[in-house]
Formats: C-alpha cells, structure tokens, sequence
C-alpha cells in the first residue's frame, strides 16, 4: 500500500478538538457577543473530546497508531530528553489547573428563565376568569368595520403607553426606555420580531395584566419588573395600549383564524 | 495622474467630507410633520408646546418648542436661534438622563432633516443664528490646565454656587426654570447625565451659550461679573470634564458585591480609611414604578455599595449623591427644599433565607412564602438623630417591624459635600434563624437597595428609588487548600509517570 505522508493521528485528534473549541469561542463570543458560561462550554468540550477519541479508536489499527507516538515516548529509549521534558510539563500543567480551578471565581450564578412561558389555560384579573383559549381584543374589530374609530382607540392606546411603559420599555418601543439601564432581566423589545408578533393578543392581555408576579415559576416572576397593571389599569386601557403595541411596530399579532 | 485616478480622488475626498460632518441639509417642514405627528406628540404635544400626554410623569419635562428656548445649541450667546446641526444632533443621538431617545434607528437621516424644519417652525425661527460661539483655539486637556480650570470654577463662586465645591451640584440656592419650575444644578461627577456629553468641546459651549430657560448663564456675556475669556473657558471646560471621570460609575457586568474578609475590627464611620481598600461596586436606581403611590420624578440615579466581614459582623458602606441634606424642621434644609422636606434615606433588602435553588423572594419587599429582611436607615429630625429600622416584610402590604438594637443592628452616617455616606452593621448571625438572614462565607445571596431624597417631592413611603436583585458574597479567605492540592495532584501525575517509564522499560522490547 502506498502511504501517503499525511498529519499523524494524535496531532489530527489534537488539531480537531482544538479546531471546534475555537468555532465555539469564534462564534458564540466573537460573532454573536453571547458569551458561552464557562461550565457549558467544558461540557460541549467533553462530548467533543469523547467522540472524537471514539471515532479515532474505533478500528484496532486506529487505536495503535493513535497511542502509537505516546507509548514510542516512554519506551523508546532514544527519545529520554522529550519524555524527561514532558514528565515535567505534564505535572506542572496538572498541578496549575487544580490550583486555578480551586481558586474561587466569584462569578455570579446563571439564571436561566424562559422568557415566553406557555400561558395557562385560564388565568384571573379583575375579579374575573378570562379563558386564554378563546379570549379576544374587542377592539380589533375596529380595524375593519370602522377604521376612524380603530385610530383614536390606537391614539388612547399610545396615550397609557406613554404615561405608563415608556419608562421602561421606551419612546421608541425597543425595550430601551430611560429607566432601562437600572433593570435585570431587562424590558422586552416590541420592535423585535420575536417577541410580539409571534404571540397572540390574549397573550399580550395576560402578561400585562398579572405583570412579573402573575409568571409561571420557570419565567423567574421574582425578578420580574414588570408591574401588575390590573392594579393601575383598566380592561380597556390595556387592549387599547396592545392595538398601540401594534399599530406603532407594524406588527400582526397572531391569531387562531391565521394559523 | 491619468483622469480616472483624478476621479478617484475627487469621489474619495467628496466622500471623506460628507462622513465628516452633519452638514445641514434643507428640511421639509410639511414632512417633518408628519413624522411628527406619530413619533413625537405623545411627549412634546401636538403643537409642540411640550404638553403631551406624557408631560406630568417625565423629569425634566419634555421641551416646550415654542418657548424658543434651545439648551444645547452653538449659536452666539446673545442669540436663541439654535443651528439646524444642533437640533438634529438632538434627535440623532437622544439626551441622556432624559425621556429623549436618539432616533437614528428608526428614521432616515432626510426624515431627521424634515423634522428639524418643522420643530423650529413651532417658534418661527427661520433664519439661521447671526453670530455662532466663538471657539478660539481649543487647550488641550493638561494637569496645568485642569489646574487653572479649578481655580476659576471656584474663583468667586463663579460656579461653586450652584455646582458645589465637589461639582455633584450640592444646593444652596434655590433654581428655577423659566417656567416657574422647580430645577436642580447638574451634578458634574456623572457623565452619563450630560444632555449634550461631556467632551471639552461641548462643555465649552454650555459655559459660553448657557444653558436657555434655566439659571445657567453665559460666561461669554461681556456684561457679565463672572465672564471668562475664551482661554479661561476652555480650562473650565478641561476642569469639569476631569471631575467627571470617577470610579462611581456602573459597569453592568459586575452584579456580585464582594465582601473582603478582615482580621480585627471593622470599620463603624464612613470616613475610616480601610473602606478605600475594598472595591465600590455601583448600581443604577430607577423609581418605584411597581405597587402603590408610583413615582416618576428620581433625583438620584445610582448607588454605590462597598462592605467588609470579620469572624463575627458583617460592615456595609452605602453612598450616593444627593444635593440636599433633608432635615425636617432644620431651617437650612427648608431654605433649599419645598416643604413639606422628608427625612433622606436608604434600605438594604436581604432574604430571610438565602436560596438553595434560583428561587427568590419577590424583588419588591417579598411575598408570601419568601420574606425579606430590611434595613431602613433615615437621616433624623432636627429633634432625633438618624435612626435605623429593621423591617421583616412579606410584600409591600404585610410589614412587621422589628426591634434593630435588639439584633445588633447600627448605622452611622455622615453627609457632606452632596453626597451620603452611612455605614451599616450587623452580626452575621442572630438568635432568630426564622426572621434574620445568617451571612454565610461563599454564599452568593441576593441584595436590593432602595434610596430616598426627602428634599426632592418629599420622596417617602413608596416614593423612592431602587434597585431589583444584585449579589452579596462574603469571599472566603482562600488559605493554603488551593495550593496543598495542586501540588498533591502534581506528585501524583509525576509518581503516576514514572511508574508508567518504569514498568515499559522492564518489559521486553517489542
């Protein structure tokens, strides 16, 4: 058989392993600024470092070529002054890593929360229970049967909204408003095309009017800043500031007779 | 050069000028109205007279545009009429510290053009300024420079009066705007609240233009007592924008407080030196805008946390700028406020218990099944001396309130110079685990504060300013654990090694 001279096994295991962490951090930190939590990416390593070793080993001859420079290092005697230097190497390294692991890093923990919880079914407000299956915005109808009308109903919708949202949520609806910078999880963008245009009116009625407390504990309602705005608004109010919402976006909120 | 390299040039050059500079371009008022129309009456009114729907619940109130009055503009003192370049930087970039965002994103630059037309028409300004603000040659920024500027900003009380020594705008006269309403000297150590930023260039002009409708003046007036040369006014400049460079400031990454673990006792007065060695760690606040009477009309904007633990208490050091010292019934304090004036004050808002899980109290005073601690410290009354109050509270509606003493829980605090500084202390541990927090080492446990400013609307109650949910850690002392094991771990991978030499050697060569 003539062999070709091509990258030995091991070097080709290290370069690929080393290849997808730097895709990882190219990606995630550099292209996307979504910096990777330091335990997911070791995770992610760990999966890759496994299969990748798991391919290489997978026939015999594989195996032996791959251990095959590794056990050349240690019983090939006319290779004493590689092996003496990485017995040295090796240690150190080991030594460094469980230094700095054990150091303690003072990050603070990842909170992951869903920001679009699946609604419930029923919720309440206003002294009543609303089906979100069914419920709809009983200005919507406006739209079509008497468009003057749908425009002022827009106009007192942005009227709460400026006197109510802004502040958080912003002039211009991006979720950048003046107070904006002081909150954490930060306000949700109404301009950005995953937020509502992939929901539904009743939706937008129920967030608003249960507010953070009203979430489902995997949405985090603790940290929410979102007020209870049954507490400050009315029914109306609310379904006029959601025609605001998508008035102003140019959004189409989805609906059952869309789908 | 053959022709078509000229062209080249030509283009380049034409291209290089135009990304360079915002130059004016002729606005259609008729289109800017319509923009207008959506985007800009919900704040500024239909007829630009700043009377939108939004008007009562925004601080400072949005510009009334047929007032003619222009804050930031570049034209000569002596005339209101601001340059189109000025209004439509205005609505480019936005105004910090304001409701105004900049509308780049969302409008075309002609679109911005249109509206500049438009907005000028609301006080028939049609003619471009006579005269603009001299600039003469700019000083750079020195020590030399920064010196002098120092000097004249105190000279006299040239600037002094209104922006305080320290320039954070601690008040000893009342201001007002032109129309009639009640307005606050800047405070010149927060940058990110500069309408106009703080370049030297743009501070230059402030100083030399004043600032329209308010009490800030022209130093460029000959007719004024305090007037400054144009060199005079660019040490100032260089002067204010050096004091706004401070350590005080958010980084929106750093969301843990770290507690240095000291030998010995802590310090118990804000002004003990061992408080520079532990790192400030700042946060913005935003008005409580969640339950009850809501707020909108903050005067602070940011707090500043720094704290210390021993084997036995845990010390905390709050800080935050406030231009008035609220003392009810303290003449001094009355002078400068509207009464009624409310006592300053600050609360720091810990979970009873520290979460295992992700699961916290509710940011706002807690809820049913998850009760927060807090500490409410106030400034006193001309009567009482500062008081601090231990609060145990499962939302705002059901709060009980404690005896501090009794949990050895102190203050102290001291303000000067515009701004609070208290201290805060406790034992990390009390004798009731079900109703205090017991600090522990290496915990992350959530923090909240809260601010008031009773000179400013008489902020008490539920008017105030907060935070939501920060980190508190109290870092372990490391010790020598970290350093034994590596080198535990080292000694195994060499004897692991050798051994691995050793048995390969002894076997019989393949």
């Amino acid at each position: 058989m003539t062999q070709k001279r091509r990258i030995p096994r091991l070097l080709q295991l290290v370069l690929i392993v080393l290849g997808v962490y730097i895709s990882f951090v190219l990606l995630f930190d550099v292209a996307l600024h979504q910096l990777i939590p330091k335990s997911l990416l070791t995770m992610y390593m760990l999966f890759v470092v496994a299969g990748t070793v798991m391919v290489f080993t997978f026939t015999e001859e594989g195996a032996q070529e791959l251990v095959g420079p590794i056990k050349a290092l240690v019983e090939d005697p006319s290779k004493k002054m590689i092996r003496n230097v990485v017995f040295v190497i090796v240690p150190l390294l080991a030594g460094y890593y469980t230094y700095t692991s054990m150091m303690p890093s003072f990050e603070a923990p990842m909170e992951l929360r869903t920001i679009h919880p699946a609604p419930p079914s029923k919720f309440k407000a206003f002294g009543k229970s609303f089906n979100l299956t069914t419920l709809e915005n009983p200005f919507r109808k406006f739209e079509k049967e008497d468009p003057a009308k749908f425009k002022d109903l827009v106009k007192e919708g942005g009227n709460v909204y400026i006197k109510n949202c802004q502040y958080c949520h912003g002039d211009k609806l991006d979720g950048r408003g003046p107070y904006a910078s002081g909150l954490n999880p930060t306000p949700l963008n109404f301009q950005d095309v995953g937020t509502i245009a992939q929901l539904q009116e009743s939706f937008l009625f129920w967030r608003i009017s249960t507010g953070g407390p009203g979430l489902p504990a995997e949405a985090a309602p603790w940290i929410s800043s979102m007020p209870v705005w049954q507490n400050f608004l009315t029914e109306d109010e609310i379904w006029k500031v959601i025609l605001y919402l998508y008035d102003y976006t140019g959004r189409r909120p989805r609906s059952w007779a869309n789908e | 050069m053959s022709s078509v390299n000229k062209i080249a040039l030509l283009t380049f050059c034409t291209a290089l000028f135009m990304a360079g500079s915002a130059v004016a371009k002729p606005g259609v008022a008729a289109k800017g109205k319509e923009i207008y129309d959506k985007r800009c009456t919900w704040c500024h009114g239909a007829e630009g007279a700043g009377d939108g729907a939004s008007k009562d619940r925004l601080n400072p109130p949005p510009r009334d545009f047929t007032s003619g009055n222009y804050k930031i503009r570049s034209s000569d003192f002596a005339d209101p009429t601001p340059n189109d370049e000025d209004v439509f930087r205005m609505i480019r970039d936005g105004m910090p510290g304001t409701a105004m965002p900049g509308w780049s994103d969302l409008l075309a630059e002609q679109d911005m053009w249109d509206l500049v037309a438009y907005v000028k028409s609301f006080a028939k300004y049609d003619k471009p300024p006579a005269k603009q603000v001299d600039y003469g040659t700019q000083i750079k920024s020195s020590a030399d420079s920064i010196e002098k500027g120092k000097k004249l900003f105190e000279d006299g009380d040239r600037c002094v009066e209104c922006h305080g020594k320290t320039g954070k705008g601690s008040a000893s006269k009342r201001l007002k705007g032109d129309a009639g309403e009640r307005t606050w000297p800047r405070n010149l150590t927060k940058p990110w609240t500069f309408r106009g930023s703080n370049d030297p260039k743009d501070i230059f002009t402030r100083i030399s233009t004043g600032i329209a409708g308010t009490e800030m003046p022209s130093f460029a007036d000959p007719g004024s007592k305090k007037k400054l040369s144009i060199e005079e006014r660019w040490h100032v400049a260089n002067y204010v924008a050096s004091i706004a460079k401070t350590d005080k400031k958010v980084n929106a990454e750093n969301t843990v407080i770290k507690a240095d673990k000291v030998e010995g006792e802590l310090p118990s007065t804000p002004d003990d030196a061992a408080w520079e060695k532990t790192a400030p760690t700042t946060f913005y606040t935003v008005p409580q805008i969640i339950g009850g009477e809501r707020y909108f009309m903050p005067s602070n904007d940011t707090i500043t946390v720094r704290a210390m633990y021993n084997d036995k208490m845990i010390a905390m050091l709050l800080e935050w700028d406030d231009r008035t010292k609220s003392i009810p019934g303290d003449s001094d304090a009355e002078k400068i406020a509207d009464a009624p004036i409310a006592e300053d004050g600050v609360a720091v808002q810990l979970p009873v218990v520290i979460p295992k899980e992700m699961q916290k109290p509710y940011f706002g005073m807690g809820d049913a099944a998850n009760p927060v601690n807090i500490w409410h410290w106030k400034s006193g009354t001309k009567d009482a001396a500062e008081t601090i109050a231990l609060l145990n509270s499962k939302g705002f509606k059901e709060i009980e309130k404690r005896d501090a003493a009794g949990v050895g829980l102190k203050s102290k605090a001291v303000y000067g110079d515009g701004t609070w500084r208290v201290v805060i202390t406790r034992p990390l541990t009390t004798s009731a685990p079900d109703k205090d927090i017991q600090f522990s080492e290496g915990r992350f446990i959530p923090v909240a504060f809260a601010a008031w400013d009773g000179s400013n609307n008489g902020e008490k109650g539920s008017k105030h300013t907060m935070t939501t949910w920060y980190w508190l850690l109290l870092k372990p002392a490391t010790g020598s654990k970290p350093l034994i094991t590596a080198l535990i771990v080292a000694g195994l991978f060499v004897g692991g090694l050798l051994w691995w030499a050793r048995s390969a050697a002894k076997k019989p060569a393949a």
